[in-house]
């Protein structure tokens, strides 16, 4: 109640808006962070080209920034964003190894391509770097080591454990094989297939050249016009959709995609790569506009990132986060043994929507979290070269659409 | 490049015209005081406007002149320089125009009336990929006959920014981080080099101006106006015409992509000011091995730059706005 005379108190619009995709710009972490946080989101969900469009180019549009690592180059270097000062981060000297150091241990493999270290730390000029400083571009948060899917009942002598992202070019997939549609991700997976095959042999699978580049598209053309290839996809909804319709029996997929095959969840399986993963690594980022109680309301929004319940919700869709002991706190045993663990489950498990996505005795491919992450091939790139990758990814995915191959 | 009997053949039209200003001002045939318009500039020297833009901004950086809001420019005071009453428009009539420029501005024929622009449309379209240009489409969009379109085509080739395809046909680009890359090295092997050659020949006086522009905080000056006034008053001084040359053309691609990305409306300024401000210090002081080997590193910064810079193309659609004569492959 205001007294008659009493000041007026200014009511500060507690509202925070998030660029970002699907990966994690669910429904269940709106509802947590408003009840948490006492603040309303705004979250704004586009696929991944078209938000990092926006991110550079509208950078008054929103005010944290949920992306990945790979595609960090480019905003920050639009001048879109400001760094985050690690000591507003209460739980920063929790957060993994696999970003703050760059392997998630000393006898793993880091891996080709865009690490996240390597764009983590802000340098004194302005650079993103490897070398620890207090100022970081984006705060690490959920991360996964993606590989495809196949049908078993084409692939019947496949094992899923060791499988080879050779897969994905072999004649047997008979114009049923789909890939990602993005350059940084899709194209990624198309070269591991094709140093897996021995098509091919990259100097650095992480940065390819422009003659690797051109060679790499030139054998996806002359698969595409040999029908090999059924789709390009974007969301995991899509991915699962193809499968579901029978439409594929092998694919690029993402984790989410195997809770929702339906029936075709027991001949359609995860690939445990042996070359090893294709690993990404989202976090957080503050727009550049930034300032005062938004900000400090924005700080409020990372922490709470970290705080586990976030980490939570994730780990019900398959994806981890950077500061997995904040995470045990927040799930059952049961989850933490079958997410993170890598053991059987003990009862059914729910997504983050609770719907069953887990059934009892299951275990999840490619055992725990600590073994996954040690087996990382690349991670996802924007290389040196990216600007002409993706006009030569952009021609691909523009003669399999007038192919009529694509949604 | 052609070989020429006068040197200044090969000097851009704002250079020219920021020559005969410098040395007017100079000599007190335009005084302090005086106001500088574009307008009026053009037609005394017989040229387009943008030129004259473009040097009234250089004299501008070197302090010699100082904008006026939206009327042009008023010239500073000159050491010992006379003084004008009042700040009327500068008396153009007085201008000397020394003979060897104004050759070299008269010298111009028709094709260069267009080639700056479409200079400038060509290296802008390398980043988006890799185009075709026929000779009678580009004659057509410029309204000009075959021949000086083939003259512009011809001078694109020699600079570098076009190139013929087995198959006869004029192509450009695509500029990939390779090629930019590989031109940063070429930069960063030549520049501080010819530095080291051209030490007793530097232009100590623009640096020492723009050196102290720079410790004024407030005197905002873009990078490429800096790096241009770096190069010009220093590495282009060394007295080896065929190095001279090779820098220019070795440093044209960059320039081209850099401009194109700002007209795109990628933040301009990235370099901190400190670091320019180092690097005019120690050839103001001259400490030229010092100069040299800090311009080697600002090289390896400027490319590390620049490459990530163009990776943020590829977000960019581009097509829209890429000039019509030119056809995507």
């Amino acid at each position: 109640m205001t007294l008659p005379g009493a000041p007026a108190i200014r009511r500060i619009d507690r509202r925070l808006r998030i660029l970002g995709t699907e990966v994690s710009l669910i429904e269940p972490i709106r509802h947590h962070a408003e009840a948490d946080l006492g603040l309303s989101l705004e979250f704004e969900v586009l696929d991944f080209q078209n938000c990092e469009h926006k991110a550079a180019t509208a950078p008054d549009s929103y005010d944290i920034y949920d992306q990945c690592f790979h595609n960090l180059d480019i905003v920050w270097f639009w001048g879109a964003l400001q760094s985050i000062d690690t000591q507003r981060i209460a739980d920063w000297d929790h957060v993994s190894p696999l970003t703050r150091e760059g392997r998630i241990s000393k006898f793993a493999s880091p891996g080709y391509g865009d690490r996240p270290v390597s764009r983590l730390y802000v340098q004194p000029n302005g650079f993103l770097g490897p070398v620890p400083s207090r100022h970081v571009a984006m705060l690490p948060t959920v991360h996964n080591f993606d590989s495809f899917g196949f049908d078993r009942r084409v692939f019947d002598a496949v094992d899923p454990e060791g499988a080879s992202w050779a897969l994905l070019l072999s004649p047997r997939a008979g114009g049923r094989a789909a890939l990602v549609d993005e350059p940084a991700i899709g194209l990624l997976d198309a070269a591991l297939a094709a140093e897996a095959s021995g098509a091919m042999c990259f100097g650095d699978l992480g940065n390819l050249t422009v003659a690797e580049i051109d060679a790499l598209m030139a054998l996806l053309e002359d698969r595409r016009r040999q029908g090999h290839f059924r789709c390009l996809w974007r969301t995991a909804d899509q991915a699962a959709e193809l499968v579901r319709g029978g439409s594929v029996s092998v694919q690029s997929m993402w984790s989410p995609a195997y809770g929702g095959l339906g029936a075709m969840g027991d001949s359609f399986v995860e690939a445990v790569p042996a070359e090893g993963y294709r690993a990404w690594h989202g976090g957080l980022a503050l727009a550049r506009h930034l300032q005062g109680a938004p900000l400090d309301m924005a700080y409020e929004y990372l922490n709470w990132w970290l705080s586990g319940c976030a980490g939570a919700i994730m780990a019900r869709r398959g994806y981890y986060m950077s500061v997995p002991e904040r995470v045990r706190q927040s799930v059952s045993p049961q989850e933490w043994a079958y997410w993170y663990e890598g053991r059987p489950a003990e009862i059914d498990l729910p997504d983050p929507f609770g719907q069953t996505a887990v059934r009892a005795g299951s275990r999840r491919p490619g055992g725990g979290y600590w073994n996954r992450a040690r087996h990382v091939a690349v991670w996802n790139s924007a290389m040196d070269e990216h600007n002409y990758a993706a006009r030569a990814w952009a021609r691909f995915g523009r003669a399999m659409r007038q192919g009529g191959a694509c949604p | 490049m052609p070989m020429s009997a006068n040197p200044l053949a090969t000097l851009r039209r704002y250079e020219l015209v920021a020559r005969v200003l410098r040395s007017n001002i100079a000599a007190g045939a335009i005084p302090e005081g005086a106001v500088l318009k574009e307008g009026p500039l053009a037609e005394r020297l017989q040229t387009s406007r943008a030129p004259v833009n473009a040097a009234l901004r250089v004299l501008s950086d070197e302090g010699r002149i100082r904008r006026l809001d939206g009327q042009g420019y008023i010239v500073e005071p000159v050491p010992g320089g006379q003084r004008r009453a009042s700040g009327g428009t500068a008396a153009l009539d007085a201008l000397d125009i020394p003979p060897d420029v104004a050759r070299a501005l008269g010298t111009r024929g028709t094709w260069q009336h267009f080639y700056e622009q479409v200079e400038r449309e060509v290296a802008a379209s390398l980043i988006f990929g890799e185009y075709r240009l026929v000779e009678a489409g580009l004659a057509d969009h410029l309204g000009v006959s075959r021949t000086v379109s083939r003259e512009i085509l011809g001078r694109l080739h020699e600079r570098g920014l076009i190139r013929k395809s087995q198959s006869s046909h004029w192509t450009a680009g695509p500029l990939t981080a390779r090629i930019l890359r590989d031109r940063f090295q070429l930069r960063a092997i030549l520049e501080p080099a010819a530095l080291r050659l051209a030490e007793p020949y530097i232009d100590y006086a623009a640096i020492e101006g723009i050196s102290e522009n720079l410790a004024l905080k407030a005197h905002q000056v873009d990078d490429e106006t800096l790096e241009e006034a770096l190069f010009e008053a220093g590495a282009a001084r060394a007295p080896n015409v065929e190095l001279v040359d090779t820098m220019r053309r070795a440093r044209f691609l960059p320039l081209a992509a850099n401009r194109a990305l700002v007209e795109l409306g990628l933040p301009g300024s990235t370099v901190d000011r400190a670091e320019y401000h180092a690097l005019f210090g120690l050839l103001a002081r001259r400490r030229i091995d010092a100069a040299a080997e800090e311009l080697r590193a600002h090289l390896q910064l400027m490319a590390d730059k620049s490459l990530a810079r163009l990776k943020i193309v590829a977000v960019l659609g581009g097509s829209a706005t890429v000039a019509p004569y030119l056809t995507e492959i």
